[in-house]
């Protein structure tokens, strides 16, 4: 059997505003409930800090950028080091501008309504997951063609 | 002599285990609680990004950086965009003082690691009185 396709989500998890944190509890709960198996998490700081590790897999597998605001570092950082994202997910798309870019948050201070962002954050996140994972699925299922000389004409 | 200049502390937010949610965590009381008006945090990841405006609040102010492994990504990463660095505080150098001690998952602290957060927390703040004494 073929190895499970993994796929990877980067956070910019800001520590100055609260995008960062919904991001990063978004990204958690893609890890620990919604796509366990095929979730696997980039360490930003340590991608930046040059973890050659997490750069490799950045370069070799699909990813999904979430960044908390239009600054988008996560996406930035992962484009400069390994390669395009497949993916990006605006937390400030889905909450708005003013929560997002709001005080720094942490997770003590979680009311009902940020637990309903990160939800609304997480759906979209699998939403983008999703689609990547049955794109990768079919290009991996999908019959090789047979042009032996690659000019496309079956000789 | 003392300094007007708010502190930096910048916090590696290491998604992978319960340390950087720590670091995090104890970053984020220091600056909302204890010290708010001699301390402040930034995102790493902007800084990072070499940005002018990110940069900013940033040069020519002393930085306190709180890292939750020994990859030490925030004290690298600061000290790569030339930040003046006075501390690098480890979140497993005081977890060494709590050994056997469970604070919880990369996703959520229990009331014990909120207790070891509030003490790493309070290391912060005081390094962050004396770099300000000190005119730093």
């Amino acid at each position: 059997m073929a190895e499970e396709l993994k796929i990877g989500v980067v956070s910019c998890s800001g520590e100055d505003c609260a995008g960062g944190t919904i991001s990063r509890l978004a990204t958690r709960k893609m890890m620990d409930s919604i796509r366990p198996d095929n979730t696997v998490t980039i360490c930003l700081p340590l991608f930046l800090a040059g973890g050659q590790e997490e750069r490799a897999f950045a370069k070799e597998y699909p990813t999904i950028a979430v960044d908390g605001c239009k600054r988008a570092c996560a996406k930035q950082a992962t484009e400069k080091y390994s390669g395009k994202v497949n993916s990006v997910v605006f937390v400030s798309d889905l909450i708005g501008d003013e929560v997002a870019e709001g005080p720094a948050l942490s997770t003590r201070d979680l009311t009902a309504e940020h637990q309903a962002m990160v939800d609304k954050v997480a759906v979209e996140i699998t939403k983008q997951f999703d689609a990547i994972m049955n794109e990768k699925r079919k290009e991996a299922t999908a019959p090789k063609e047979d042009s032996s000389c690659g000019c496309g004409c079956n000789c | 002599m003392s300094t007007n200049k708010k502190v930096n502390v910048l916090a590696c937010s290491g998604m992978g285990k319960v340390y950087g949610l720590m670091a995090r965590e104890a970053v984020l009381h220091t600056v909302n609680h204890l010290c708010p008006e001699q301390a402040k945090t930034l995102c790493l990841a902007y800084i990072v990004t070499g940005e002018e405006e990110a940069l900013a609040g940033f040069d020519h102010q002393p930085c306190i950086t709180v890292d939750g492994c020994p990859a030490m990504c925030s004290a690298k990463s600061v000290a790569a965009m030339g930040g003046d660095i006075q501390e690098e505080l480890k979140v497993l150098d005081i977890m060494k003082l709590h050994k056997g001690a469970k604070p919880g998952t990369a996703t959520e602290l229990t009331p014990e690691g909120w207790a070891i957060t509030e003490e790493i927390a309070a290391k912060i703040a005081d390094r962050v009185q004396e770099i300000q004494k000190e005119g730093k």
